[in-house]
């Protein structure tokens, strides 16, 4: 498998501030590649910088074989990089219609994209239940699922994916996470950031363990699962 | 009592709010999409109106024509207040921070540059000339043409522009824009585009209304303020940033000054003013169409 996205040593952080220190790292193409981590330790900021929301310092990022690093983040979208952010971030005035429709807003996504949206609610059934309703007014798992499908309306090669699970309920959560598995399962690439390890490195191929700012390890996810040191700090066994 | 029951009332508070809400739309999407207090907009409407009193003066045309110039002259001041200053102030990080103070200082210093340029150049007499003024019938009712020409343009004008918000492209990004930033950027919304159109027509606005209103009051270098306030009430009642939300302002706050005048008197229009003002501010400050804060 090629690399769809390389990122060669990047500095990033807010201001003045560095969170990201010198950081090295590769998504697969067609694979889920999992990042996991404590508190702080950057893991938000890496999808900040991938997606373009936050400027890097240095570095650079390759994708699908094309220099990003200093494109925004609205650009990123047309050449098929989505970002489904934490905390979700719907726009609440919007009915979960008019979202699908601005999820299709990036050039590559125009045409088509009402059989995109029936798509979506085959997919998440749910949301075809609630297409009127207010995103402000959805639970926290279809609000999560919303924001899911309005990053996939933008047809992504490479879907990022920040927290999906946080504030879900455990079954909510396993919803999440078999629908990743059907996305993946049609071709697009996943990077999913996760508090929950035991679930995140269960689903992945790849995973990387950052600690702060900085890679701490990485390795096929089935091998870090199996590490004492991990399963010590972040499954508490 | 007949009085109160009137066709006369009634078409002068349609007419005024079909006013009230063209100005408040121009200031609602600058305010709603970028945070930004544009005090110089009833300036930039006596700008409109000063061009079609110019334009009628000197070659006869009249604003049903050379309302579309001044479209365009304030758009394209719209454009280049955008490019040259707010763009750059919202682009560094420490002037953002404080944006929404500083565009009331930005858009002050504005007010006070047209107010005194307009004062420098056609001095500060009242100007206005007859245009479309016989006068109709309508019912019981005497009015003169060009109110109703205000009315129709005034209100054809807003309702595309709520239209165009609603339902277009352009308008369901800047839409997105208004509620969530970030997320608009994720989508693949282009925002500096966006504002930069959003200050062309919020501008744009300000300048027809401005043609529009010339037909029936006088144009003064220092006529624009009673505007700005009257559509920040408006805009108030219809809750910040919600277009649809400032035209039910626009009726209301027609209503409330035209009948509470013919009520008591003409001296309490600035009492009625403040007054729903300040009631709207202390019972509900995100204003009636508007949700609480999020």
């Amino acid at each position: 498998m090629s690399n769809l996205l390389e990122a060669t040593d990047i500095n990033a952080g807010y201001g003045e501030m560095q969170i990201l220190k010198h950081v090295n790292f590769v998504i697969r193409e067609g694979a889920i590649t999992a990042v996991i981590g404590s508190n702080g330790a950057g893991k938000t900021t890496l999808m900040r910088a991938l997606s373009g929301l936050i400027a890097l310092q240095s570095g650079a990022i390759h994708f699908d074989g094309q220099m990003i690093g200093k494109l925004p983040a609205y650009e990123r979208l047309d050449i098929g990089l989505a970002l489904v952010p934490e905390g979700r971030l719907v726009f609440p005035d919007f009915t979960v219609h008019e979202t699908l429709r601005v999820g299709a807003f990036a050039r590559r996504a125009h045409a088509g994209w009402k059989a995109r949206r029936d798509q979506m609610y085959a997919l998440f059934p749910r949301l075809l239940q609630r297409r009127s309703s207010r995103a402000g007014s959805l639970s926290g798992g279809e609000q999560q699922m919303l924001a899911l499908a309005r990053g996939l309306m933008s047809m992504p090669k490479l879907l990022l994916l920040d927290e999906p699970s946080l504030g879900l309920a455990p079954m909510m959560a396993d919803e999440v996470f078999s629908q990743l598995r059907a996305i993946r399962d049609q071709g697009i690439t996943i990077c999913i950031v996760e508090q929950n390890v035991q679930a995140a490195l269960g689903l992945a191929d790849y995973g990387y363990v950052f600690e702060d700012g900085q890679v701490r390890m990485e390795g096929p996810a089935a091998d870090l699962l199996g590490l004492g040191s991990i399963r010590e700090s972040y499954l508490g066994l | 009592m007949d009085q109160i029951a009137s066709t006369q009332l009634l078409l002068s508070a349609l007419i005024l709010a079909s006013i009230y809400a063209l100005v408040a739309l121009g200031l609602n999407l600058i305010y709603g999409t970028m945070r930004l207090l544009n005090v110089a907009h009833g300036d930039l409407m006596m700008l409109g109106g000063y061009f079609s009193y110019w334009v009628f003066q000197l070659v006869g045309i009249g604003p049903l024509w050379s309302m579309f110039g001044a479209v365009l002259l304030t758009a394209i001041l719209g454009a280049a207040c955008y490019l040259s200053i707010v763009r750059y102030v919202i682009g560094n990080r420490e002037l953002a921070a404080r944006l929404e103070a500083n565009s009331l200082l930005i858009f002050f210093g504005f007010a006070i540059i047209i107010q005194n340029g307009l004062s420098m150049a056609f001095t500060s007499d009242p100007r206005s000339y007859g245009y479309l003024n016989s006068i109709l019938a309508v019912g019981d009712a005497r009015v003169e043409l060009n109110r109703l020409a205000v009315l129709g343009l005034g209100t054809v004008a807003s309702a595309g522009c709520v239209l165009f918000f609603q339902f277009s492209r352009f308008g369901l990004a800047t839409r997105a824009l208004i509620q969530q930033r970030d997320a608009a950027s994720l989508v693949g919304i282009n925002a500096d585009r966006i504002q930069l159109l959003v200050f062309c027509v919020g501008f744009g606005m300000a300048g027809l209304a401005g043609s529009l209103v010339s037909m029936t009051e006088t144009v003064t270098p220092f006529g624009g303020f009673p505007y700005t306030i009257s559509a920040f009430v408006v805009i108030i009642l219809g809750g910040l940033g919600n277009l649809g939300g400032g035209i039910l302002g626009a009726v209301l706050l027609a209503i409330i000054e035209i009948y509470g005048v013919a009520l008591t008197s003409a001296a309490y229009r600035s009492i009625l003013l403040y007054g729903v003002f300040i009631t709207v501010l202390l019972i509900r400050p995100q204003g009636l169409l508007g949700r609480s804060a999020r």
